[in-house]
């Protein structure tokens, strides 16, 4: 099995065999972004490979950096201004902020300028009436305004049309006249769902990724082939579920972006291995720290993601928080005196002082190798030499009275404390108690900085899987391929409706089953919808849909599952309120391989630490840590802190009065001491 | 040399050796950094537990409510954390807290009380918000307070909901909770739960909400608790006052960068419920020496005669958001942000009146117009730093009626001008569709409210030609059309259409001013759409706006219409109703504005060919409609008419 990860900087190509983790790391290259993806798996090896599964950031990357195609909006007469709008709120933290301005509002950079998004005149109205017809020669005219201005796609939202469509897709065959063969999305086809905003943004960005994706996922298919790669090709989407390359490019807005939630699915399919169902997942990066959770051995999804602030698409994601706490995030002195961690970063490039590439600001990188965690020849498994002189001046030259010792620790505290607040907040937003979680840290610095939470959290254990520095990559080789569809249609659910919610999943399910081939017998059919107690102005989704069909009976049955879901999540139950559905989901899951975990043999093994190292600044007197090679430890092997566990690309990081104990597939389970306070 | 604050030549914190922070502050400053940022979190934990468990819209959409964590009256309710929530009751907290403590009697306090009161006059805001209070004890010893303050439903009185600008007195407002106990020691207080639920509507679903805000207080308890147990109790009151010192540090250093000097500004609201024989005045007298300000309102009108009022506890909240906004618009609010600055308000205006007759509702509509006259008082020295004024009211719209089935139907700030524009700053043209200064929520779909209301929205866009023009241009103001498709009575309560709320600075143009009208249902039944030009509203029935008498379009030279002549506005089938937000404030010269940020101002409709002369000085030549990229500008021309713009000034 093949993945790959194709990053800002690097473009990451893994592959398992044999329950083996092989890796080649190619510079990522904006020009020819497919190059290096070729040449990493030429390097790997591609025949005899099942499938070849890709995740990238480049759709995000090309709506962050507006390096966009010029597209045209078609929307309901009166409403062009949907796009500047969105849903109106500020960031709370730019509340008192005049400076502050909406990232893709028309003061800002909008993805779609205001003259090319044209009004026509048509209206439905929601019980898809008309009010007013489709005007044909006054959309004619607007498209001949897009013509002129020679846009390369077209987006078409008009009000209510997810309850109809027709005037949508009259307005397509009128764009083909007007403008010949080039992209164009509909939104009752991209994401049918209700609320004009979210849609109408889906389906802009659904366009852009279609001009973006479309020639760069033809030439990596063919350069696969002629490599010999005889597989399937996969894309991954925003919740990291893989569909081949072209369903996937029949909406690829879902592919926009596909990096964190990655890391999440590896931390399920970890779950599995280790039967252990309920993990918190923290991904230290470089720039910053990303919390999810597995729940019941899935990640928890949300229904709608955002590329920037308010940017909403209709697109299934795993619900990632983020922190300023990477390993480049800087380190800087407030105005009082206070030591502070992120959320700027230096990135990857320059990256922290230590690397040498210029970065003057100091970073948890830096504080890390400034305690001796970090052995600055055995970096990235010696890829890059780390200068303590230079990370030693960026902390020195910070504005502060505070000695070195102080500046250095603070900095490594507070960013485990920032992480741990993150980890309660998401808990408390999910209704979960983080007693019965265990932490997964993963992420290169994941080992070396989260230890250090088990002092400030409530969790079961902390578990540093094989390969934290990869284990977000190997996170694509662990995915369901998934066909998935949804569509709304407000409805009080009560006697008489059954005809139309069943009529909805049938459309859907029959129209997935074609996508998939009729004939299988293998995939797993997930039901659900988002409903609401009548009267609130935003839905619970994912309540659960019973197999089979749907008649008068099933009806209660939504609404007592709704009730249930609504009590689950949000501790309260309002039976005595309708409940009205109005997104309807549908999930076919298709069997596909998976990594496998090899299991590790108990040997006999000494754990005799390589050495003795000193560490600064964690107490007032240095630490005298042991340092183990993690591929020396093996099964049931038991490492008391402080310690520091050593391996190619990682380094972890035991505290003093906890232990680490190696389980059966190689990871360390760090628990404190009995009695360790 | 250590650097020290001109004014009252303290160390700066920074500063301070680690004996010297050791000993104000009862703790090191490590631990003083993270208690700081722990405070801050607590709050957002227990905002992270009610807005997923929380019932009511108001909350989850407007973030309706704030929590916060506040020492013991020995350290005098100091704030060290005010949740990122609704910004009207930021300033009102620590005040409403202590007011409700101080009343109900510290020394009564035990483990496991919860105290509720909601009175403007004492609590601020609306009587619709309700503070809760739980006392965190550890060792016996009361050590702080965890505290949310949320809006309600509805709290009795004459108008469901409350929502109205006609309640003349606190009689018709509802219930007055006075600071009593809903628990005490962990138990229900019967009499105090059975008060409120005889008195209001929509119980069954106050009710959660209620027993969620009860939760999270608890939880708020729990994460106080568990800091005190891991850092000391003295640690902890050290950092309270850590925390409150730095914002009144930052605050200090903020104004003593602003040049001393006394200037004076003012602002109004329309009129009230009664007649319009009354704009409403509000004065400020901002007088700043080294690091210290005075905000005076002496000369602020009379109290009104209907519940558009404020309490004095809101305007002191209103001083520190403008405060924030014009010297330190990215740091948490604190207790101590308010220290160095010194509030006047005498009793009895519209922005601290008095009950029983000065009725309190609609206290933003008052306090909207100090925070502009506190912004233009600034806009007299602050050069660069000025902020251009915004569309300056919740411009609220409620509207009901009865489906022909019996089926009764409510829509609820969906339909009228609620969203609009943000006035420009040195930072760039401003946003048009955000609330106003002091409020911030998610606006609803235009596809979930015609499923919710027999409405159609024909329109919700920006207006050409009503941004205030400037260097940098504010937000435009805003249409919003809606088709009734039943009949339908309306409550309108727009309060700021009088004078341009959104006001120029550093030489920018104000932003014109809106207006509500109606149109009633056309004879052949045909819905069209309507512009928004001058000649469109001959045939509209003024509501509400400055308006051309001629014309029915806003004009500086027309008259005021009153809202309040029809007390409800009621539409027949087909009815459009328009609202028109004013436009924001510009920011400096537009005469200097590139002439082709003009053109795309020109290109994308903000601006038309014929505005673009008027008000930037710029010959724009082309169709702006039908080749939005063949558009030129004539430089020569455009140099002839700004030459003779300049000359004429």
């Amino acid at each position: 099995m093949l993945g790959v990860d194709v990053g800002g900087t690097f473009t990451d190509v893994v592959s398992v065999r044999d329950g083996r983790i092989e890796v080649a790391k190619v510079p990522s290259d904006p020009a020819t972004p497919a190059a290096p993806v070729i040449e990493g798996a030429r390097r790997l090896g591609v025949e005899g490979r099942p499938v070849f599964n890709h995740a990238s950031t480049m759709g995000l990357n090309a709506v962050i950096t507006r390096r966009l195609p010029k597209i045209g909006f078609l929307t309901t007469e009166g409403h062009r201004d949907m796009l500047t709008m969105g849903t109106v709120w500020r960031p709370l933290d730019a509340q008192t902020d005049a400076g502050w301005r909406r990232s893709f509002g028309d003061a800002a950079r909008p993805l779609v300028p205001r003259y090319l998004r044209r009004g026509v005149t048509e209206r439905l109205l929601p019980d898809g009436s008309v009010l007013t017809p489709l005007d044909e020669e006054q959309a004619r005219r607007q498209l001949a305004v897009l013509a002129r201005c020679r846009v390369e796609g077209v987006a078409i939202c008009l009000l209510n049309a997810y309850v109809d469509a027709t005037h949508e897709k009259r307005l397509r065959e009128l764009a083909r006249e007007v403008l010949g063969e080039l992209p164009i999305s509909l939104s009752s086809e991209t994401s049918p769902l209700a609320k004009e905003y979210a849609r109408a943004s889906t389906t802009v960005v659904d366009v852009l990724m279609k001009l973006v994706y479309a020639d760069y996922a033809t030439e990596l298919d063919r350069e696969l082939r002629d490599l010999g790669f005889a597989g399937e090709l996969n894309f991954a989407d925003c919740a990291a579920t893989l569909l081949p390359w072209e369903a996937a490019l029949e909406q690829p807005f879902r592919i926009v972006v596909a990096g964190p939630a990655a890391g999440t699915v590896s931390c399920a399919r970890l779950a599995e291995t280790l039967a252990d169902g309920n993990l918190i997942c923290c991904d230290v990066g470089g720039t910053s720290t990303d919390v999810s959770l597995v729940r019941d051995f899935r990640p928890i999804v949300s229904n709608t993601f955002e590329l920037e602030h308010d940017l909403v698409i209709n697109a299934l994601s795993t619900e990632v928080r983020s922190v300023g706490a990477g390993g480049g995030s800087i380190v800087s002195i407030s105005a009082t005196g206070d030591v502070l961690v992120g959320p700027a970063s230096a990135g990857a490039d320059p990256g922290p002082a230590c690397y040498g590439r210029g970065g003057d600001a100091p970073t948890l990188t830096d504080a890390c190798l400034l305690m001796g965690l970090l052995d600055p020849d055995g970096f990235a498994g010696g890829a890059l030499r780390l200068d303590v002189e230079l990370a030693r001046a960026a902390f020195e030259a910070l504005d502060t009275p505070l000695p070195l010792a102080q500046r250095v620790s603070f900095a490594y505290r507070i960013a485990a404390a920032n992480v741990a607040e993150e980890v309660i907040d998401i808990a408390i937003r999910h209704g979960v108690d983080p007693r019965d979680f265990s932490l997964v840290a993963y992420g290169a610095a994941g080992p070396m900085l989260l230890p250090a939470t088990l002092e400030l959290l409530h969790v079961k254990r902390i578990v540093v899987p094989p390969h934290p520095g990869l284990f977000s990559a190997v996170g694509l080789l662990s995915a369901d391929l998934v066909y998935s569809d949804s569509r709304s249609a407000y409805v009080v659910l009560g006697p008489g409706t059954a005809g139309t919610v069943a009529a909805v999943f049938e459309e859907m399910e029959e129209r997935l089953r074609r996508r998939v081939g009729a004939d299988r017998d293998d995939v797993e059919i997930r039901r659900s919808f988002d409903g609401r107690l009548y009267g609130q102005s935003w839905e619970t989704p994912f309540v659960a849909v019973p197999e089979g069909p749907i008649d008068e009976e099933t009806i209660p049955e939504l609404v007592e599952r709704f009730h249930d879901e609504y009590e689950r999540r949000f501790g309260n139950r309002f039976p005595m309120l309708p409940v009205q559905g109005v997104t309807y989901r549908v999930q076919l899951v298709v069997p596909t391989d998976k990594v496998e975990y090899a299991r590790l043999e108990p040997r006999d093994a000494s754990t005799a630490p390589r050495r003795t190292l000193e560490l600064r600044y964690l107490a007032d007197e240095p630490l005298h840590a042991a340092e183990h090679e993690r591929e020396t430890l093996s099964s049931g092997s038991r490492v008391e802190g402080p310690a520091v566990i050593r391996e190619a690309l990682s380094t972890t990081f035991v505290y003093p009065g906890q232990v680490a104990t190696v389980g059966g597939v190689g990871e360390l389970v760090i628990e404190r001491t009995a009695g360790a306070d | 040399m250590e650097a020290t604050t001109v004014s009252t030549g303290a160390t700066l914190i920074r500063d301070l050796d680690a004996n010297a922070f050791l000993q104000r502050y009862r703790c090191d400053r490590f631990t003083a950094t993270v208690l700081a940022s722990r405070f801050g979190y607590v709050v957002e934990h227990m905002c992270s537990q009610l807005l997923t468990t929380a019932f009511s819209p108001i909350l989850r959409d407007f973030y309706d409510f704030a929590a916060t964590v506040t020492g013991p009256p020995s350290a005098d309710y100091a704030t060290p954390a005010v949740s990122n929530s609704i910004i009207l009751f930021t300033g009102t907290m620590t005040d409403s807290v202590r007011n409700t403590v101080e009343e109900y009697g510290p020394a009564r306090l035990e483990p496991g009380d919860v105290i509720v009161a909601n009175d403007p006059y004492r609590t601020g805001t609306h009587i619709n918000d309700l503070l809760f209070c739980r006392p965190v004890f550890h060792a016996g010893e009361l050590v702080g307070l965890v505290n949310l303050k949320a809006h309600h439903l509805d709290m009795g009185g004459s108008v469901p909901g409350g929502f109205s600008a006609t309640k003349t007195n606190v009689y018709e407002n509802g219930l007055v909770l006075s600071p009593r106990a809903l628990y005490r020691a962990g138990r229900p207080v019967q009499e105090t739960w059975s008060l409120i639920f005889d008195n209001v509507r929509f119980g069954s679903f106050m009710f959660p909400d209620m027993q969620t805000i009860c939760a999270n207080l608890e939880l708020g308890e729990r994460l106080l608790l568990e800091t005190v147990e891991r850092y000391g109790a003295e640690a902890v009151l050290g950092a309270i006052e850590y925390v409150c010192d730095a914002a009144a540090e930052r605050m200090t250093l903020a104004l003593e960068a602003v040049p001393d000097g006394i200037w004076e500004a003012e602002d109004f609201v329309d009129c009230d419920g009664i007649d319009d024989t009354e704009a409403y005045r509000v004065h400020v007298r901002l007088t700043k020496r080294g690091g210290r300000a005075e905000v005076d309102l002496s000369g602020t009108s009379r109290q009104a005669r209907s519940c558009i009022n404020g309490t004095a506890l809101d305007a002191k909240s209103t001083v520190g958001t403008a405060f924030k906004y014009v010297l330190d618009p990215r740091t948490p609010f604190t207790s101590g942000t308010l220290r160095p600055i010194d509030v006047v308000v005498p009793p009895g205006t519209i922005v601290s009146a008095l009950p029983p007759d000065g009725a309190v509702f609609l206290y933003w509509e008052g306090t909207q117009a100090l925070i502009a006259a506190i912004l233009r008082a600034f806009a007299q020295v602050l050069g660069d730093a000025a902020i251009a004024g915004d569309h300056g009211s919740a411009n609220l719209h409620n509207a009901g009626g009865v489906l022909p089935n019996g089926t009764p139907w409510v829509s609820v700030g969906q339909c009228g001008g609620e969203q609009g524009a943000y006035g420009a700053t040195v930072d760039g043209d401003a946003d048009t569709f955000t609330l106003s200064y002091q409020a911030n929520g998610i606006a609803p779909a235009v596809e979930a409210t015609e499923n919710d209301a027999p409405v159609a929205m024909l329109r919700h866009e920006i207006v050409p030609d009503t941004a205030g023009p400037g260097y940098h241009r504010g937000g435009s103001g805003v249409v919003r059309d809606s088709l009734w498709l039943q009949p339908a009575h309306h409550y309108a309560m727009p309060l700021r259409f009088r004078v341009p709320s959104g006001f120029g600075v550093n030489g920018g143009g104000d932003g014109e001013t809106g207006g509500v009208w109606l149109w009633e249902p056309p004879a052949d039944g045909v819905v069209r759409q309507r512009g928004a030009g001058e000649d469109d509203y001959r045939d509209a029935v003024p509501v509400t706006g400055h308006l051309d008498p001629e014309t029915h379009a806003p004009s500086r030279s027309g008259e005021y219409v009153w809202f309040g002549r029809e007390p409800l506005w009621r539409t027949q089938p087909l009815a459009v109703l328009r609202y028109v937000s004013n436009g924001g404030g510009g920011w400096g010269d537009p005469l200097e504005r590139e002439p082709e940020r003009v053109k795309v101002d020109v290109r994308d409709g903000y601006v038309s060919v014929t505005g673009a002369a008027r008000d930037y000085g710029v010959v724009v030549t082309g169709d702006p409609d039908d080749d939005p990229e063949g558009l030129a500008v004539d430089l020569e021309a455009t140099e002839r008419l700004r030459a003779s713009r300049r000359e004429q000034r």
